[in-house]
């Protein structure tokens, strides 16, 4: 439920002396702080109790990617339209001096698209990418002036409640300059690394032709992590969804059948992936909790083989920064997303 | 810089930014119980592991002569790795991790050592399916060379089956002077292929060297000025408060122009007066670099007492210590004419660098370390502000290698106020301050490059033969007298007064760090 914020997120401050606040902060600190900022990263959250946790997360990110954060928390069920914002500093010691990032917190009552245009626009730090993160439902009319301005749109399509609606939505940036960055995907990098690995080896690669089945283990409410893994081993092997009654799985372009089951077990978003070509098994396994996948290749024309592998460590700190340090477009996201449409539920 | 893939028809790979992991392969360390690989290779190995870079089959072999079994080895190894290792170490990993190191015991002199070392290897590679890729990394002192290599191609280690592959690394110094490093390349010409041999300068796999050529090629506002229009000088520096502590004996031999100028100050030289490549393949980056090494001016005879400033320091204070003098340190030999201070004025005789000196300095026990390449502008013409009365600093785009990795630019700005008053301002751009996390050290990188067989970020042949050609020359004139006297300086200063003069007379200065 919307309300006020119970816990300020900083100094509060007139809107219209923002900039000028946050300059006597740093005239106050003298030489023992240095502002530095890469990009600007605006959240936009309709939840209250988010503010906190996300400027404890801006703290965190900021401490590895100087940023200027911008957090909006919409207010929409507010019975009168008004704005309040608040400024505040993240600093981490960086040999003798601190070098810190800015937070500005506005809360914006009522339903007013304009106000959330205006304040992003007039606050970011100029010339610096624009990365907003819209931790809400995306809304059926955006206002194109402001869409056209972010350079990444994240979002996490594991919080959807109703991912087919959003999917559509998110659509719309598709032939746009603006990137998509799902965070449900970025989950997956080392999955996707992982499972790469194993055919990096010149023995194994031939095996890829030749997977008939794949067994997903996700968490229970992570199916769509599972299915955009699948979407991602479907489109870069030429795999095109088949439904014969019901019952799908995928047809390789040598006619081979796909099989695929995804799996719901208590655990880590995906604790498994399992591929079999034949004789040859590949096996991502993971315990909750664990930094490490174990991985294992057994059974085909190579030395069965185990290792660990570095897997992603879950928290929602660490999937942002893996997201804002890769840059770059997903374009692999697109084409997966297009493959497991008709299986999201 | 562009990175190899072990199979580069993986679709799965695509839109990856890692690189593909290298073939499995064994590693063999000679030197295995030296400071080199206790402090940086089995850190970085293992760093290469946990970031999931390392090929799953890998054994890593000690060869050194002292008697130790494999888990000695490994409880050692593991006790660096905790201590030096830029990532906190896991157990479940480093256990995992040092399950593939091994140990074998052998004199480098000995070939039988490397018949059964040939014999351990065959059987690792049947245990663990490292497929007969060998890559030999000599970690020990350049009079070890010869032996290992050739006990290395009497075992037959040099070659590779069908399929498979052999690679040396060589750790610094390559040679002590041209015939040396001239024959020792021809050594390690009979032993292993030009294409198999990697020449190690860690100061290439460090980011900000790498970012020398990003700074320069992708930002079209440098590369425009980058040339002796707009240049007025150049200035290298790699700076240390450091003595020789216990190197005495390696370093005496060797003094800063060995140990420094012939290849790490030459190397980022190199870096910031090249020719853009045709592509990023190593091969194109190394011959814009040899041309480099081909155009400076050639100092010797008695030029080299004009260009050059030799110098070696005296008792004096670092760091609030008082400090010995070079002389006085243990184990120096008395009267040592050895330098721990170069000063030189390079000319790089091409099209784009014509009439622009490049003043390298490198230098022990001077106040604080650094390493740094600045290039400072030419003045604007001096017909407006200076009719006020005020002196304009030029401007000066400083790349700082470490520590603080960054870049900076200076520039005039007018003080506020209603009178005209200029001053030098700093745009200033820090690593550590924009991107936090710890970047990868040198040697992940280029123990990796090695393993994928891409040698972009190691030195071919003709470039330290190059390298050796000019330091030769003024090596020469100094052991002959005609260079001029050893110049001091007493410890914590940032070099002796003949160094000030050698850029003065170009009407510069050297710059404060």
């Amino acid at each position: 439920m919307s309300t006020d914020l119970v816990l300020s997120p900083g100094l509060p401050v007139e809107i219209g002396r923002i900039e000028k606040e946050l300059g006597k902060l740093w005239e106050e600190s003298g030489d023992s702080k240095t502002r530095a900022s890469l990009i600007n990263l605006a959240i936009y959250t309709e939840s209250a109790e988010a503010v906190a946790k996300n400027t404890d997360l801006i703290a965190q990110i900021a401490s590895e990617h100087a940023c200027r954060a911008i957090l909006i928390y919409a207010n929409r069920t507010a019975p009168e339209r008004g704005a309040k914002a608040w400024i505040n500093a993240h600093c981490h010691a960086a040999g003798k001096r601190e070098i810190c990032s800015e937070q500005i917190t506005f809360q914006l009552d009522g339903d007013s698209p304009s106000a959330l245009t205006n304040v992003v626009f007039a606050h970011l730090d100029s010339d610096l990418p624009l990365c907003l993160w819209w931790q809400a439902p995306f809304p059926d009319h955006v206002d194109s002036r402001l869409w056209s301005w972010i350079d990444r749109l994240i979002f996490d399509s594991n919080m959807w409640a109703e991912p087919t609606k959003q999917f559509a939505r998110v659509r719309q940036f598709a032939n746009t300059r603006t990137v998509l960055c799902d965070l449900n995907w970025t989950r997956l990098l080392s999955l996707r690394q992982g499972l790469a690995q194993f055919f990096d080896n010149a023995c194994a690669l031939p095996c890829l032709c030749e997977i008939d089945r794949v067994e997903i283990t996700h968490a229970p409410g992570s199916r769509i992590s599972a299915l955009l893994l699948l979407g991602w081993l479907a489109s870069q092997l030429d795999w095109k969804l088949d439904s014969v009654l019901g019952r799908h799985s995928f047809r390789a372009s040598d006619q081979r059948e796909v099989a695929f089951e995804l799996i719901e077990k208590p655990g880590a978003i995906i604790s498994e992936c399992r591929l079999t070509a034949g004789p040859a098994k590949f096996c991502l396994e993971r315990d909750k909790g664990q930094e490490f996948f174990h991985a294992r290749m057994e059974g085909g024309p190579f030395e069965a083989k185990s290792q660990l592998l570095p897997a992603h460590r879950g928290r929602i700190t660490d999937t942002l920064l893996v997201e804002l340090g890769r840059g770059g477009k997903h374009p692999l996201y697109a084409k997966a997303l297009d493959l497991i449409e008709p299986l999201i539920p | 810089m562009p990175t190899s893939s072990a199979t580069p028809d993986n679709p799965l790979r695509e839109g990856l930014l890692s690189r593909s992991v290298p073939e499995p392969c064994s590693l063999v360390i000679f030197g295995a119980t030296g400071d080199l690989n206790h402090r940086k290779l089995i850190p970085a190995l293992y760093n290469l592991a946990a970031d999931g870079n390392l090929p799953p089959s890998i054994s890593v072999v000690g060869f050194a002569r002292r008697e130790k079994t494999d888990e000695q080895f490994r409880t050692e190894l593991e006790t660096a790795a905790r201590k030096f290792s830029r990532q906190k170490i896991n157990d479940e990993l480093w256990s995992n991790f040092a399950s593939s190191i091994f140990y074998h015991r052998s004199e480098f002199n000995d070939l039988s050592g490397y018949e059964s070392l040939a014999r351990r290897l065959d059987e690792l590679d049947a245990q663990r399916g490292t497929r007969g890729n060998r890559l030999f990394y000599l970690s020990v002192g350049p009079d070890q060379f010869p032996i290992i290599l050739e006990n290395l191609r009497k075992s037959g280690l040099n070659k590779a089956n069908d399929g498979s592959w052999a690679r040396v690394i060589v750790e610094k110094p390559f040679g002590t002077d041209l015939p040396s490093a001239i024959e020792l390349n021809s050594t390690v010409r009979e032993v292993f292929n030009e294409a198999d041999t990697y020449r190690i300068d860690h100061y290439l796999g460090k980011e900000t060297a790498q970012n020398i050529m990003v700074l320069r090629f992708a930002n079209a506002i440098f590369e425009q000025l980058w040339n002796a229009r707009y240049v007025h000088h150049v200035q290298i520096t790699a700076s240390e408060p450091l003595g020789v502590g216990g190197r005495a004996g390696y370093y005496d031999k060797s003094g800063a122009m060995r140990d420094m100028v012939q290849n790490h100050l030459l190397q980022l030289l190199t870096l910031t007066a090249m020719e853009p490549p045709t592509d990023l393949s190593a091969d194109a980056i190394r011959d814009e670099k040899v041309k480099v090494l081909r155009s400076l001016r050639r100092i010797s005879g008695a030029d080299v007492a004009k260009y050059t400033v030799r110098a070696q320091y005296t008792a004096g204070s670092v760091n609030g210590e008082d400090v010995l003098g070079y002389l006085q340190e243990e184990n120096m030999p008395a009267g040592s004419q050895t330098e721990t201070y170069v000063a030189l004025e390079v000319n790089v005789d091409n099209w784009r660098w014509a009439g622009v000196p490049f003043f390298i300095r490198v230098g022990k026990r001077l106040p604080k370390g650094a390493t740094e390449i600045a290039l400072h502008f030419k003045s604007v013409p001096p017909v407006l502000f200076h009719q006020t009365g005020q002196t304009i600093d030029d401007n000066v785009l400083v790349i700082r290698i470490q520590p603080d990795e960054g870049v900076s630019l200076r520039m005039s700005a007018k003080l506020p106020g209603s009178s005209l008053r200029i001053e030098p301002v700093k745009m200033d751009f820090h690593y550590g301050t924009s991107f936090g996390k710890a970047t990868p050290e040198a040697y992940e990188r280029l123990l990796l490059d090695a393993m994928a067989g891409d040698a972009t970020l190691f030195a071919r042949r003709d470039e330290v033969e190059e390298a050796w050609k000019f330091v030769d020359a003024i090596r020469a004139a100094w052991d002959s007298g005609e260079g001029g006297p050893l110049a001091t300086y007493s410890a914590g200063t940032w070099g002796p007064d003949e160094a000030d003069a050698l850029v003065n007379r170009s009407g510069a200065t050297w710059r404060r760090l």
